[in-house]
């Protein structure tokens, strides 16, 4: 599946971060970057990356399967 | 032994996390979800900010929809538990059987007029219908009177005098400081105040009198304002009356372990529970705090291992042109220390020092986008 940003909503809150260092993060201009948008179902990296998604205040991050 | 039938109590973002979480860790027995909203858990932090603006996207508050496959009871209310018999009763009637169960009822808003006869219009906001009851009542472009100088009221004014409204904030105390600290009060206040809000402070409780169709508000001084509308955020009470009987509460309170238990077949997590901190048992509710304590919660439920809880919450505000994101216990006392930012300008990066009570520093970014890591960094830091 793939990690889907809705740039204009990020408010660069971070907490997506927190949950999946490995799969995002914030760079130093506060600007959320996505490093790795395939993630394979059923793995660690797939609920890291449900936890980011669901943590996300402002619902800017969401997962195509 | 192993759990068959889990029961979730309340559908905000405890309870979806926590059935999110028991999912994640294996649980692949019954899960019943049982919420009081008709809506599907949606960000509660949204509605005071992005939800109320003129020109709000009204998806804002929208989160992406659920995948715990849980059957979901909407609508309804738990009116009584049962430990011995592991029931939680319905206002429906409904008796659910669990041998697992997550308590996650939330709060609701405290209101001024409770306990009168004939209570005088108060609008509050909690809840999504809040919210749009809230947007359609500012489209008149009433005067309107906010009671609570926290962060909510604080959020509620400036959405207020957006929409056009004339704007008055009553107070306890300068607005934000019990809250924040009088250094980001001061700061707060001075950009409300330019942007046009009314700020009248006192040192009592306010209380809300009927004048024919409208409400007056009444401060401790004796001092009387006229509204055509009056909100109020004077704080929220935990939803525990279901509770009563259960011989759970203590004062009123549904205290935790800090694994989030109460017994070995219940936690509770959000903010209807009372956690232990290094500041004293209490609830903390704020988002990223709910989402933490459903996490270790549910799987303690299960009986698996655990994190323990940070007790440095994240915590965001937005109003009068400035976005706060925070991290340490509040309120952050004495005069912070600048580390990036202007002396004076309205983009700051704050950090104030541990001051002996209470064990690590804290920060505050100011209108200064900066990811969380690097804020708690800083606040470690600060200890």
């Amino acid at each position: 599946m793939k990690i889907l940003l809705d740039r204009p909503r990020c408010e660069g809150h971070g907490l997506c971060e927190e949950e999946a260092p490995g799969l995002l993060h914030l760079d130093d201009d506060g600007e959320l970057v996505i490093d790795s948008e395939e993630v394979q179902e059923g793995t660690a990296e797939a609920a890291a990356a449900s936890a980011a998604v669901r943590v996300c205040p402002v619902a800017a991050l969401r997962l195509e399967q | 032994m192993t759990l068959r039938r889990i029961v979730i109590v309340g559908n905000g973002i405890s309870g979806v996390t926590a059935a999110d979480t028991l999912r994640a860790a294996g649980y692949d027995g019954e899960l019943t979800l049982v919420g009081d909203e008709m809506h599907p858990a949606y960000s509660r932090p949204a509605l005071s900010k992005a939800l109320l603006r003129e020109e709000a996207d009204l998806t804002a508050h929208l989160l992406p929809p659920p995948t715990h496959d849980a059957t979901e009871l909407l609508g309804r209310r738990a009116t009584r538990l049962d430990v011995e018999g592991r029931t939680v009763d319905l206002d429906d009637g409904v008796r659910l059987s669990y041998d697992g169960l997550v308590v996650a009822t939330g709060c609701r808003a405290r209101r001024l007029g409770t306990g009168q006869d004939d209570p005088p219009e108060e609008l509050t906001l909690r809840t999504l219908d809040d919210a749009w009851e809230l947007r359609r009542r500012l489209e008149e472009r009433p005067d309107v009177v906010v009671v609570g100088g926290g962060p909510l009221g604080m959020e509620i004014a400036s959405s207020c005098l957006e929409s056009g409204c004339k704007v008055t904030l009553v107070s306890q105390g300068p607005p934000l400081a019990q809250q924040l600290g009088s250094h980001l009060s001061e700061l707060f206040v001075t950009a409300a105040r330019a942007r046009g809000l009314r700020i009248v402070t006192t040192a009592g409780a306010a209380r809300l009198v009927r004048d024919g169709g409208s409400t007056r508000v009444v401060l401790a001084e004796g001092t009387t304002h006229d509204a055509g509308l009056v909100v109020t955020a004077v704080g929220d009470d935990p939803n525990v009356e279901w509770l009563a009987s259960s011989g759970l509460l203590r004062h009123g309170l549904l205290l935790v372990d800090e694994l989030g238990r109460v017994r070995p077949d219940i936690v509770a997590a959000g903010d209807v529970a009372a956690v232990p901190t290094p500041h004293g048992v209490r609830r903390v509710p704020l988002w990223s705090a709910a989402i933490e304590q459903s996490k270790i919660a549910a799987r303690a439920l299960l009986g698996q291992d655990s994190v323990s809880l940070d007790h440095r919450p994240y915590f965001w505000t937005e109003q009068f042109g400035l976005a706060l994101k925070g991290v340490g216990h509040l309120p952050f006392t004495g005069e912070p220390e600048l580390v990036d930012g202007e002396p004076g300008g309205d983009r700051l990066l704050l950090r104030w020092d541990d001051d002996g009570t209470s064990g690590s520093g804290a920060v505050a970014a100011v209108n200064y986008r900066i990811p969380i890591p690097r804020l708690r960094r800083l606040c470690d830091a600060a200890a």
